[in-house]
C-alpha cells in the first residue's frame, strides 16, 4: 500500500486522490465508482464494447457448429482433386467458348460417377478444378475424368438389354445401357462439327441442332436412316454408355447433314450440342495436378493443426500472463474477440460458396493468430513505455494505445501486401493461405480498434491506477517516479 | 528512457563480431547452395508425391521393395513422423496421375494399408512451370511493393539497409534448404515471403526509434550515431524478443505436432522468423550505424566521444546522461 501512494505522487493530484482512496477504502472506491458513471470517456468505452458484444454473440451464432458452418477443402475432407489444363491441338489459346464446353463436358463425365457434392469450375484462363469429396475409388474417379467423352449412335432396335429398351421408349432420361448388349454403327469421331439452330419450321421458335458428318459418317448415316425411315425407327445417341436422346428417323439423310429436330428450347438444344461436342472435345485436356487423399488422413490433419494452434495460443497466453501479469487478461481477450470475428468471417463465406479451409489456409491461420498476440503486445509496451516517460495511467492509455496501434497498422498493411500478392498472382493451394491470411489481418484490425483500444482506456480510467501491482504496471510507474526525481535533482535540464 | 533491463546490452559494441557470424553464415549458406543445390518439390518439376501415414511396423525396405514391385522403380523414400506414428514420404517421377495412383494402390495393398492411410499428389509437367512462374511473379511483386511501403513511410538509406538485411535472411534460409535438403514448395514460398515481409518490418520499427532518438539527442549531448543505435536496440528489445516468442512458439508448435503440409509451412516460417528477427539488430543496425557514422557530423562526434576513442566508463551511465 506504501508503495502505490507512493507511486501515485506523480500523478495529477485528483489522479492520486483517487488512486489512495481506491487502495486505502475500497468501499468508497465502489461508491466513487459509481459516482463516475457519467463521465462521457467511460459510456463511450463501454457501449463500443457493448457493440462488439453483440457482434460477438451474432458471430458465434453463426459459426457453431463450428464443423458445419465452416466448409473444409478437399485436403481435409478428403477425396479427389484435380486440375486439369486445356490446350488447342494447333498451340492458339482455347476461347471462353472452348472452355465453357469444356467445363460443361467435364461436369458430366463427374456427374456420372454419382459423387454428390461436387464441384467443377473454370480456374484461370485454361484451367479445370475438379473435386470429388469422399470419393472411394480415386482411380475410377481420375480415369473417368481423364478419358475422352465416347459418343455412340446405336439403333434403338439393336439394343439388347429389354428393361434399358422399356425405360427408353417409357421416356425416361439418361438410361444407363450395359456394356456389351448393344452395338453401335457409328461413333462421334465422324462429327465434323455441331450447331443449334432454329428449326425449320422457324414460326415455331423451337430450336434444332445441326451435325455435319465426315464421308464415312454420312455414308453410314444414309445406310442406317435409309433403314429406319420408312417404320419411324428411332437412333439413340449414347454417351459414355448413356442413352442422351433418342430420336426418330423421318427420313432418309444422305448429305451428311443431320438435323435433330423435336420441341427444344435453346436451353435443350444447347445441352445436346454439348454432348455431341463431347466425343470431339474442342481442347485437349491435361491433368496439371491430382491429389488424393484419405478421407481419415485428411480430419487427422485438421485435428494436428487445431491442436497445434490450441497448445501455441495456450504458451502464449501464459507467458504474456507472466510478463504482463495482469494485462495479460487484455491479450487474451483480444485473442478471443481476434477468434471469434476470425470464424465468423470464415462461416459467413463458407454460407455463401466462397470459402473453404485447407491445409495451408490452416497455415495462415495460425501464423495470424501469432500478429494477432503481436499487436497486443505492441499497444502494452507502448503502454507502458508512457507511463514511464512520466505520463498518467490514463493519458498513457489514450496516447499508448494510439501509438501501438498505429505500428500494428503499418505492420499489417506489409502482411496484407504480401497476402493480396499471394491471393492475386499464385495458383494452386497457395491462394487459400493469402485468403485466410488477409481475412486475419482484418480481424486483426477490427480487435484493435473495437476491443484492445476501448478495454484498456476504460480499464485505465479505474482499476489499473487502483492496483498496479496486479496489472504489472507498478515498476514503470515507480521508473517514472525516479526520473521526476532525477530531474528535480538536476534541476529540471530536460523534459523527456 | 530505459531498457527494461538494468544494463544495456552493447549489441553495437560488438557489430564486428556480429557482423563477421552473418558473414560467416551467408558464406556456408553459399557453399550450400553452390555444393549441394536446391531441391524442388513436385509442384515444380512435376511428378508424384504419396504420403502414407500410420503405417505401423513397415520398414523402409519394405516399403521400397513394394514399390517396386507395384511398378515405381526409382522412388525416393523418406521416413515421416506425425502424431507419433511414423509414415513415409515418397517422391517419384510418375506424372501421369492414373498410374501414379495405381501403382500406391498396388504398393499400399502389399503392405496392408488402407487408402485412408495415404495421400498422393501428381503434379503433370506442364502445370510446374505455371507454378513456378505464378510463384514468382507473387513472390517479385510482393517485395517490391514492401520495399516501395518502406521507402515511402520511412527513410531511403534505411530502406537499403533494410533490403540488405533482407537478402541476407532470404540467403541464409535458402543455405538452410540447400544444407537439410529440404524441398522447396509453393508453400515454402509462401511461408517465406510472408515472414520476410514482417521481418523487413521488424528491422523498420527500430529504425524508426533510432531516426527519433538521433533528432531528440542531437543537440549538447555528447553521443555517438553507435551509441543512439545501440540505445534503440535496447529500449524495442523486449517488444522484439516478446513478439518473436508469440510469433514463433505456434509455429514450433506447428513443427512439432502438424501434418506434413503444416511441416511445410512452419520450417520456413520458424527459420524466416529467427533469422528476420537476428537480422534487425545483428545486421541492419549495424550497418546503417556504420553507414550513419561516415557522415560528417557524426564522425566529428565518435572520434570524440566515440567507445574507441575515449575509455568511457560503462554506458548505462552515459545512458543517464542523456535523460
Amino acid at each position: 500500500m506504501a508503495r502505490e501512494k507512493k507511486n501515485s505522487e506523480s500523478l495529477s493530484g485528483v489522479d492520486r486522490w483517487n488512486a489512495t482512496e481506491g487502495a486505502a477504502r475500497p468501499k468508497a472506491a465502489r461508491k466513487g465508482r459509481r459516482g463516475r458513471k457519467s463521465d462521457p470517456r467511460r459510456r463511450r468505452y463501454a457501449s463500443t464494447l457493448v457493440v462488439l458484444l453483440a457482434v460477438l454473440v451474432a458471430c458465434v451464432v453463426a459459426f457453431t457448429p463450428v464443423g458445419e458452418k465452416i466448409t473444409q477443402g478437399l485436403d481435409i475432407r478428403g477425396g479427389v482433386s484435380v486440375i486439369m489444363t486445356a490446350s488447342k491441338p494447333d498451340g492458339s489459346a482455347p476461347s471462353a467458348d472452348d472452355m465453357a464446353t469444356a467445363t460443361t463436358i467435364v461436369q458430366n463425365r463427374v456427374n456420372s460417377l454419382g459423387a454428390s457434392e461436387t464441384t467443377v469450375q473454370k480456374q484461370g484462363d485454361k484451367s479445370i478444378l475438379i473435386q470429388i469429396p469422399g470419393a472411394t475409388d480415386a482411380n475410377q474417379a481420375i480415369k473417368t475424368i481423364g478419358q475422352t467423352g465416347l459418343l455412340e449412335f446405336v439403333r434403338l432396335d439393336e439394343i439388347g438389354d429389354a428393361d434399358a429398351l422399356a425405360k427408353i421408349n417409357a421416356g425416361t432420361e439418361d438410361v444407363k445401357l450395359k456394356s456389351g448388349t448393344y452395338t453401335p454403327f457409328m461413333t462421334g469421331s465422324h462429327i465434323d462439327s455441331v450447331q443449334v439452330g432454329q428449326s425449320g419450321n422457324s414460326l415455331s421458335g423451337d430450336y434444332a441442332v445441326n451435325i455435319k458428318l465426315d464421308g464415312t459418317g454420312s455414308r453410314k448415316f444414309a445406310d442406317v436412316t435409309g433403314e429406319l425411315a420408312p417404320t419411324n425407327g428411332r437412333i439413340a445417341i449414347v454417351l459414355d454408355g448413356v442413352v442422351k436422346s433418342a430420336p426418330a428417323v423421318q427420313s432418309k439423310i444422305s448429305g451428311g447433314e443431320v438435323s435433330i429436330t423435336g420441341k427444344f428450347t435453346l436451353k435443350e438444344a444447347q445441352s445436346l450440342k454439348t454432348v455431341l461436342d463431347s466425343g470431339s472435345l474442342p481442347v485437349t485436356l491435361k491433368y496439371s495436378e491430382s491429389r488424393v487423399v484419405g478421407p481419415t488422413l485428411g480430419q487427422d490433419s485438421l485435428t494436428q493443426g487445431v491442436v497445434a494452434i490450441a497448445v501455441g495460443v495456450a504458451i502464449v497466453v501464459v507467458y504474456l500472463f507472466v510478463f504482463y501479469r495482469g494485462l495479460g487478461l487484455l491479450t487474451l481477450g483480444s485473442l478471443a474477440v481476434f477468434g471469434i470475428v476470425y470464424l465468423g468471417i470464415l462461416a459467413a463465406l463458407s454460407h455463401f460458396g466462397l470459402f473453404a479451409l485447407t491445409l495451408p489456409g490452416l497455415a495462415g491461420v495460425v501464423l495470424t493468430t501469432g500478429s494477432a498476440a503481436d499487436s497486443s503486445i505492441l499497444v502494452l509496451e507502448r503502454f507502458r513505455e508512457e507511463i514511464r516517460m512520466g505520463r498518467g495511467v490514463r493519458a498513457a492509455s489514450v496516447s499508448g494505445a494510439k501509438h501501438g496501434i498505429m505500428t500494428s497498422l503499418d505492420a499489417d498493411a506489409v502482411q496484407l501486401v504480401t497476402a493480396l500478392a499471394l491471393f492475386l498472382f499464385a495458383i494452386g493451394s497457395v491462394k487459400g493461405f493469402g485468403l485466410t491470411l488477409a481475412l486475419g489481418i482484418a480481424c486483426d484490425v477490427i480487435t484493435m480498434f473495437c476491443f484492445k483500444a476501448p478495454a484498456l482506456r476504460l480499464l485505465a480510467l479505474g482499476t489499473i491506477e487502483r492496483h498496479p501491482v496486479f496489472w504489472g504496471v507498478d515498476q514503470d510507474l515507480a521508473e517514472a517516479k525516479r526520473r521526476q526525481d532525477a530531474q528535480a535533482k538536476k534541476g529540471g535540464v530536460r523534459n523527456a | 528512457m530505459r531498457s527494461h533491463f538494468a544494463h544495456e546490452i552493447p549489441f553495437i559494441q560488438h557489430r564486428r563480431q556480429l557482423l563477421g557470424l552473418s558473414v560467416v553464415l551467408v558464406a556456408l549458406a553459399v557453399v550450400g547452395l553452390v555444393a549441394r543445390g536446391l531441391v524442388f518439390g513436385i509442384e515444380f518439376q512435376g511428378g508424384t508425391e504419396i504420403d502414407f501415414t500410420n503405417t505401423g511396423s513397415v520398414t523402409i525396405a519394405q516399403m521400397r521393395d513394394a514399390l517396386s514391385d507395384a511398378g515405381e522403380k526409382d522412388a525416393s523414400v523418406q521416413t515421416t513422423v506425425s502424431d507419433a506414428k511414423s509414415g513415409f514420404l515418397v517422391r517419384t517421377g510418375t506424372t501421369d496421375p492414373s498410374t501414379a495412383n495405381r501403382h500406391a494402390a498396388a504398393a499400399a495393398k502389399a503392405l496392408g494399408l488402407t487408402s485412408e492411410n495415404y495421400t498422393v499428389t501428381t503434379i503433370g509437367p506442364d502445370w510446374g512451370s505455371d507454378v513456378t512462374r505464378s510463384s514468382a511473379l507473387a513472390f517479385c511483386i510482393a517485395i517490391a511493393l514492401i520495399i516501395a511501403f518502406v521507402s515511402v513511410r520511412y527513410e531511403f538509406k534505411m530502406s537499403i539497409t533494410a533490403v540488405v538485411a533482407l537478402l541476407h535472411d532470404l540467403v541464409i534460409t535458402l543455405g538452410v534448404y540447400a544444407w537439410t535438403q529440404t524441398p522447396i514448395t509453393p508453400n515454402v514460398v509462401a511461408a517465406l515471403l510472408t515472414i520476410m515481409g514482417y521481418s523487413l518490418y521488424d528491422t523498420v520499427v527500430e529504425f524508426n526509434r533510432v531516426n527519433e532518438n538521433a533528432k531528440q539527442l542531437r543537440d549538447g549531448v555528447h553521443r555517438t550515431f553507435h551509441q543512439i543505435t545501440n540505445f534503440s536496440i535496447n529500449e524495442v528489445i523486449v517488444r522484439t524478443i516478446n513478439t518473436t516468442i508469440t510469433a514463433v512458439v505456434p509455429v514450433i508448435c506447428m513443427l512439432a505436432l502438424g501434418g506434413s503440409t503444416l511441416k511445410d509451412f512452419a520450417f520456413a516460417m520458424l527459420v524466416g522468423e529467427l533469422l528476420g528477427t537476428y537480422s534487425s539488430f545483428a545486421v541492419a543496425s549495424p550497418l546503417l550505424s556504420i553507414w550513419k557514422t561516415s557522415e560528417k557530423k557524426w564522425k566529428r562526434l565518435e572520434e570524440k566521444y566515440g567507445w574507441d576513442a575515449v575509455d568511457t566508463p560503462s554506458e548505462p551511465v552515459a545512458a543517464k546522461d542523456a535523460e
